[in-house]
């Protein structure tokens, strides 16, 4: 019996060399990516920490010319008060939708018809939304008022609603057919293996969803601008104008003093770290669900 | 690309061939035995009980086999039948040649230059060479898996089984001659042993049957009259 | 030097007949008399045809399940062996395009009969299926009471009908300590026996199982063997299995089915001893499959 042990052969230095070139490259692309992303943080901390104080916090802005411009605290009220609102009407009904489709419409001509505009849905400006509200209940002073929080919350749920459906369509899809089956095997109805197995076992995915809708609503100006309008006051009352963070920092960021233009930085900061907070919770949500 | 369990069918059907090849040593055996009993043949009657050896060792052989076969292979419906009727099968090569030394061992005591009755020889012959072509049929209807062949050895049993008696009839009336006497005793028992040998070709035979059709019914043989089994 | 004496042979005929007869194999060595009072329910399927959309993949097929008596059915992939069972409980029409014409009587009930509600058949005719599917949100104990529960049945006693459960699949020594913990925490052998008393605590009267051994390793498969021999004893149960050897241990009779028809139908031990059909035959000794 010969010897001949096993050999591999050599790596060519030309496949080397590839090697090099193609993981340098992608560094580099990687890097330019990271540049405005980093300035972006960079500018932020820089520009708004120095707004942020005790004040910014726990006064409205007064839009006075001289003296204290005052705080952010309508707007931060307003945001939080209008995206909850909007968060209840697109979360219930984006599941819902995302129900339908996975569960009982499956592949039939309507839910593809559906499925199709929520894709539409996604790709329309935010600005559009708002309009629409603007026409449809600003104008016409629907609730006896023409600017309302509410509008804004309707604006920007139409915003978040394919959204969720979106996300909440992939994570009902990803819970495995044969839960389903084993449950309409003992006998179960639809509707409660629907309730009581296909929701619970998608729950950490559909938080997740709804979660990043929440970012993604909180950020948006145009759609508020026409709805909410603009107003200096907090308050809890959503049949009136409400202030709101986008359009706060949209309003100040044009001023000529620069005291209200640094609180305009300060509100961008306030914004992106709420949005920040939102994500993190989105991922540690996620991740707890997957160990277990 | 070949069917599923080619392997297993390859080695199935070596173990049958390996069984069967048993038949022609029994043959051997038996032309030899009966040889020397014809002509006194002392040194090749030694030769058949030695060469028993042969048949035990392949008696082994199979018997392993089929145990490997069996605990590897788990073998069902024809395929289980075959292996079971090989054990059969085998273990009837294996007694066929214990009979064949059986007789060879008869040689030095039936003496040397013993006297012979011509008709009680010429039976033997015959019986002999019945028993010759029972096993040659038996071998050939198993592996043939042909039930006609397998059914006409209860026939030629028959044949056997009337020498049989006619041989001891012989003997009985042979005379007051004692050496006489005590040689056609010793053809008494040669004839016994050429009719097992016949019985166990009819057991190969009834093994064919089984084989073929799955079902196991006792031919016509010494215990089993015919007129108390009929055969299907 | 006298040869031995051949022994007399008993007369054994060793095919069992068709499978109009119930009492067991002369071949099996405890002959236990049948029960005197089983009551247990019987499944016919009735000339079944069963169609993927505009493909016909059952033809015309009649089978009857003994009660209290383990049947398999073996063939080939695609034969149409899982489809006939899903067929008994339903389950097949709920793939979209599915559907089933014929007869499935349970006793005299005809589960396709006019106005039957689907979820009342299954709650008398259970399923284990071939990949073990425990709820993951649920802990042990919600599991098996998942089926309880899932039916709207109140229970006061969903306590000692979990454990009592548990017990009958023997899995409840070894989770007692820890009904709690989430039932996709344990073994697949031990998920899969889940599953089974999941089904068992509605107290069906029929089991089906499609494969259910094939996802688990050899000991496993051994245990939910012998739980199915237990089973019997108060469930008629048809089992689905590719596995010829498995067929051959567990069950009374068994179906063999070819490219959606009935081939043959007998009681194991003759099935793997002396089939009548030749395609039997072949299957059965590898020849094909």
């Amino acid at each position: 019996m010969s010897a001949v042990s096993t050999s591999l052969p050599e790596i060519s230095p030309r496949r080397r060399r590839t090697d090099k070139v193609m993981r340098a490259s992608l560094l580099v692309a990687t890097l330019i990516a990271l540049v405005p992303l980093v300035l972006i943080i960079y500018f932020l901390i820089k520009e708004g920490l120095s707004a942020w104080s005790g004040s910014f916090f726990s006064t409205d802005p007064n839009g006075n010319f001289f003296g204290n411009p005052g705080g952010v605290r309508s707007a931060i009220l307003g945001t939080l008060e209008m995206i909850a609102l909007a968060t209840l009407i697109a979360v219930p009904i984006g599941i819902g939708v995302a129900l339908y489709l996975v569960e009982y419409g499956k592949q039939s001509a309507f839910a593809n018809l559906v499925r199709y505009f929520i894709d539409v849905m996604t790709g329309v400006p935010s600005i559009v939304f708002g309009l629409f509200i603007y026409i449809s209940l600003v104008i016409n002073h629907v609730g006896n008022v023409s600017f309302a929080g509410w509008k804004g919350s309707v604006a920007v749920s139409l915003l978040m609603l394919p959204v969720v459906a979106r996300a909440a369509e992939v994570v009902l899809q990803l819970v495995p057919d044969s839960l389903r089956e084993a449950a309409l095997a003992l006998g179960a109805p639809r509707w409660r293996v629907v309730s009581r197995v296909v929701l619970p076992t998608a729950l950490p995915g559909l938080v997740t969803g709804s979660l990043l809708a929440v970012a993604r609503g909180m950020g948006e100006t145009a759609p508020l601008l026409f709805t909410a309008g603009a107003t200096f006051i907090a308050s809890a009352n959503l049949n009136q104008q409400m202030n709101s963070l986008p359009v706060q920092i949209f309003t100040d960021i044009a001023s000529p003093r620069s005291a209200v233009v640094a609180r305009a930085w300060g509100a961008a900061l306030a914004l992106v770290t709420i949005i920040l907070l939102l994500n993190l919770i989105a991922r540690f949500v996620s991740r707890r669900s997957r160990m277990a | 690309m070949h069917e599923p369990r080619h392997q297993f069918h390859e080695n199935l059907r070596a173990l049958e061939a390996q069984a069967l090849d048993g038949l022609d040593l029994v043959i051997q055996q038996l032309d030899r035995s009966l040889e020397s009993i014809s002509y006194q043949d002392v040194e090749l009657a030694g030769m058949v009980v030695a060469d028993d050896d042969r048949i035990d060792g392949r008696y082994l052989e199979v018997h392993q086999g089929i145990l490997s076969l069996l605990a590897r292979q788990a073998p069902v419906a024809g395929d289980l039948r075959i292996v079971a009727a090989l054990l059969h099968v085998i273990r009837c090569v294996e007694r066929m040649g214990d009979q064949c030394v059986n007789i060879a061992k008869l040689v030095p005591l039936s003496g040397y230059e013993a006297p012979k009755d011509k008709d009680i020889l010429d039976a033997i012959e015959r019986m002999g060479r019945l028993a010759r072509s029972q096993v040659s049929q038996a071998k050939q209807a198993f592996a043939g898996r042909n039930t006609e062949l397998a059914q006409d050895l209860v026939r030629q049993d028959m044949e056997i089984n009337r020498l049989n008696r006619e041989i001891f009839r012989r003997a009985v009336e042979v005379g007051d001659n004692l050496d006489l006497r005590e040689w056609a005793m010793f053809m008494i028992l040669v004839a016994r042993c050429l009719e097992r040998i016949g019985d166990n070709t009819v057991d190969i035979a009834e093994q064919t049957v089984f084989v073929v059709t799955g079902l196991f019914r006792e031919f016509a043989d010494a215990s089993n009259p015919p007129e108390t089994a009929r055969t299907p | 030097m006298i040869p031995p004496e051949t022994t007399s042979k008993e007369q054994t005929d060793m095919s069992t007949g068709g499978h109009s007869e119930r009492s067991q194999s002369p071949l099996q060595a405890s002959a236990s008399p049948p029960p005197a009072n089983k009551t247990g329910h019987g499944v016919t399927v009735k000339n079944l045809n069963a169609y993927y959309g505009s493909q016909r993949s059952i033809k015309d097929v009649t089978i009857d399940f003994p009660p209290n008596e383990v049947t398999a059915i073996i063939g080939p992939s695609g034969s149409g062996k899982s489809t006939v069972v899903r067929c008994i409980n339903r389950m097949h029409e709920e793939i979209p395009g599915a559907r089933a014409e014929g007869q499935v009587l349970l006793d005299e009930l005809d589960v396709y009969g006019d106005g039957v509600d689907v979820t009342a058949v299954r709650r008398l005719i259970g399923m284990v299926f071939q990949k073990p599917n425990p709820f993951p949100t649920m802990s042990i104990f919600d599991n098996v009471a998942a089926g309880l529960r899932l039916t709207g049945t109140k229970s006061s006693d969903l306590r000692h009908l979990v454990e009592r459960s548990l017990h009958s699949v023997g899995l409840w020594d070894e989770v007692k300590d820890r009904l709690n913990e989430p039932g996709i925490g344990l073994s697949g052998g031990q998920q899969q026996r889940l599953c089974i008393a999941r089904t068992v605590a509605i107290e069906p009267e029929v089991i089906l199982m499609d494969e259910p051994a094939s996802a688990l390793d050899p000991i496993s498969t051994l245990k939910i063997e012998e739980l199915i021999d237990e089973l019997k004893e108060r469930y008629t149960i048809v089992i689905v299995t590719h596995n010829m050897q498995q067929a051959a241990r567990v069950a009374n009779t068994t179906v063999f089915m070819l490219d959606g028809e009935v081939i043959e139908h007998d009681a194991t031990s003759k099935m793997f001893t002396n089939p009548t059909d030749e395609r039997t035959e072949r299957y059965v000794t590898g020849k094909f499959g």
